[in-house]
């Protein structure tokens, strides 16, 4: 399945407006609601939102690892041209662990504790790959290796639990390269670890991205991990996307009010302000979203307008914002001290003109 | 390892001899005595009292115990266990001549148990919620809640009376004695498929609820990511993990086993400790009713010890 990389404008996975819905008992759960976005061949694409906005949901989607109750009702996985929500139960695990593979974000509890490490990396090379027993052994100390694990062959024959969860992160990443993907899906991947580990993670990810060439999808809250890794950044809310750009302009010139609000809530070193930054309110309910914009109770900007679902805007080339307000940089040229009707009416002629 | 099964076993000295205490406390403190079975107006009150003095019951109560006890352990004489008040025979060789048909039921049931519980618990937790999920947990609650003797007493009917295919009772055919093989599976089809339902039914429950914990565990969901199909998903790295807990119950379930062994070889009357107990309770012969009751609590203490040495071998990250 490892073919068709010389795909010319083809993209390495694109996302069509995907809905994943859970159908649970208190009602239908809307956590993934129409995302669409793209990953080229070696690019990362750093995913951010809030705990709950769907991001993690996103990634299983790629993937169809969502359970029940949840399911995906609508939109295209498109994996090098080809829609994967199409593929057989066969042809998607050809996809997984070895076109695209996953790691996640708790290290302590995702490797099997019953199984030697080097036996769940020899299992994923074995599964993708027609090579011996004992040659998938060797590649997992080679990947072992290749992560910074010290005594690979030692480290190998080793239960999970005799690893630190730094270790673990490791050991996960070797599992998820050892077929060598051309996309790795990152869920979190350092959340779980301290500060000095996560920088050490990081590091390991940047490196083996330029070596294997592999385009990287990583999710995280941590915007400080997105500065550090990412290419572009799509910033999600109760899932949707808020907003798509390059990571310069998500950080330099941010349009939606709720990226800012991100931003602003970073803590900044040397500030003598007494209490930090936040976004006021909580995550709406899922099961009892408002209507029209999800993020207006708790945006500074609201206004009379966003009562309305706001539209997809094009902020500039390669910018895209879901707000009324204007692409101008200096918000808030409409709605503020106009009537409603009128402010809407211009929102709407804006809304075309944007598209 | 053997250091710490030295040591477990050392503590389980001190526990035995509170069984010892308790279950001589009890056995004193329950209505009757040996002798009632012969308290009928043709034996006078003097031949009564000199019953109660042959067995040693007119002694104060501690001084019967000491040297129960102290005979007790002596299990390297003959009638360390005294005799039996009912047939006078040595009650140590009466047990041991019985341990090897209570060992085959049990370990015979324990063995269909474990075939048929595992995959069924498995099956309703893949399926969870369905109707081969309802189906399999009502049947389990069912056989659960049905008392060991009115269950015996249907299998014996319908195996027995409806079907006639096989026998009413005993271990071996009259006459056949001497370990026919196909004679003694025969006798035992019915009182272990007796004794195998009522387990089954606990250990398919505890199956399905240790597996769906481990269905919803990262690894699992690792294991998927992977690209591994769903056998390998479940077979290899859900259920290694999901039997952990079973394994345990495997060690702690003997001595249930044996406490249901005994209502069951009584209903069968084949001729292990659990009928000879059923028996010796009804005439209050206090050997036997004592020696049974220590091999019960003993059975207890390993049973306890082989869960815990066996969660050392089945789970790596434990060691002794």
């Amino acid at each position: 399945m490892t073919n068709a990389v010389d795909a010319g404008d083809v993209g390495l996975l694109e996302l069509r407006d995907l809905k994943t819905h859970f159908f649970t008992q208190d009602g239908t759960v809307r956590a993934v609601d129409g995302v669409t976005f793209e990953i080229r061949d070696g690019q990362t694409l750093g995913v951010v939102g809030e705990s709950g906005c769907g991001k993690s949901i996103t990634a299983m989607s790629v993937l169809r690892l969502i359970e029940r109750p949840g399911r995906i009702i609508g939109g295209e996985v498109l994996l090098r041209g080809k829609n994967v929500l199409n593929y057989s139960d066969q042809e998607m695990r050809d996809v997984r662990g070895n076109q695209i593979s996953m790691i996640f974000q708790e290290p302590m509890t995702s490797l099997n504790p019953v199984y030697t490490c080097g036996d769940q990396i020899a299992e994923a090379v074995e599964l993708h790959e027609a090579i011996s027993r004992r040659e998938a052994w060797g590649r997992a100390i080679e990947m072992l290796a290749q992560v910074g694990i010290p005594e690979p062959a030692r480290r190998a024959k080793q239960y999970p639990h005799q690893m630190s969860g730094g270790m673990r992160q490791r050991v996960m990443i070797a599992m998820a390269l050892s077929t060598n993907p051309e996309l790795l899906i990152a869920d979190e991947p350092t959340t779980a670890l301290d500060v000095t580990i996560q920088a050490q993670i990081l590091e390991l990810m940047k490196a083996l991205r330029e070596r294997n060439k592999m385009a990287i999808m990583l999710i995280t809250h941590d915007l400080g991990v997105v500065a550090e890794m990412a290419d572009e950044v799509v910033v999600m809310y109760s899932g949707k996307v808020f907003e798509r750009a390059d990571a310069l302009t998500i950080f330099e010139q941010p349009h939606n009010p709720y990226t800012r609000g991100l931003l602003a809530s970073i803590p900044r070193l040397g500030d003598k302000r007494e209490r930090l930054e936040v976004i006021r309110g909580v995550v709406p309910n899922p099961l009892n979203l408002p209507t029209g914009c999800l993020f207006k109770r708790r945006c500074p900007y609201a206004m009379p307008v966003c009562d309305t679902p706001p539209p997809v805007r094009q902020v500039k080339a390669g910018h895209i914002s879901r707000c009324w307000l204007t692409p101008e940089s200096e918000p808030p040229s409409i709605g503020a001290d106009a009537p409603p009707e009128v402010a809407e009416a211009a929102a709407q002629e804006l809304t075309v003109a944007g598209r | 390892m053997a250091a710490y099964v030295f040591r477990r076993t050392l503590q389980a000295i001190p526990i035995l001899f509170g069984v010892a205490v308790i279950v001589f406390m009890i056995v004193q403190l329950a209505p009757g005595s040996p002798i009632d079975r012969f308290r009928t107006p043709r034996v006078s009150p003097a031949q009564l009292e000199a019953l109660t003095r042959l067995y040693g019951l007119d002694q104060p109560i501690l001084d019967q115990f000491v040297k129960w006890i102290t005979a007790f352990v002596q299990v390297w004489r003959r009638d360390a266990w005294g005799y039996s008040t009912l047939d006078g025979q040595p009650v140590l060789a009466s047990v041991l001549e019985r341990v090897p048909a209570t060992l085959r039921l049990m370990g015979l049931s324990l063995l269909v148990t474990i075939v048929v519980a595992v995959p069924i618990g498995v099956l309703a937790a893949v399926k969870q919620y369905s109707w081969t999920d309802k189906i399999i947990t009502t049947l389990a609650t069912i056989g659960y809640a049905i008392p060991s003797f009115i269950l015996g007493i249907y299998v014996l009917y319908f195996g027995g009376v409806v079907l006639k295919m096989f026998p009413l009772f005993g271990m071996e055919s009259l006459g056949r004695g001497g370990g026919d093989i196909f004679d003694l599976a025969w006798h035992l089809v019915l009182p272990v498929t007796s004794l195998a339902i009522q387990q089954i039914a606990g250990w398919a429950r505890y199956m399905r609820s240790s597996m769906l914990e481990v269905l919803h565990q990262d690894y699992v969901r690792t294991a998927k990511a992977k690209g591994l199909p769903r056998a390998r998903v479940l077979g290899k790295h859900a259920l290694r993990n999901a039997l952990i807990p079973i394994v345990t119950l495997l060690g702690l379930s003997i001595p249930a086993l044996l406490a249901g062994a005994a209502i069951t070889e009584f209903i069968f009357s084949y001729p292990g400790l659990g009928q000879y107990f059923v028996q010796a309770v009804g005439v209050r012969d206090y050997p036997v009713v004592l020696a049974l009751t220590m091999v019960g609590g003993l059975t207890v203490v390993l049973g306890n010890l082989l869960a815990d040495v066996l969660y050392g071998v089945v789970d790596p990250r434990i060691k002794y």
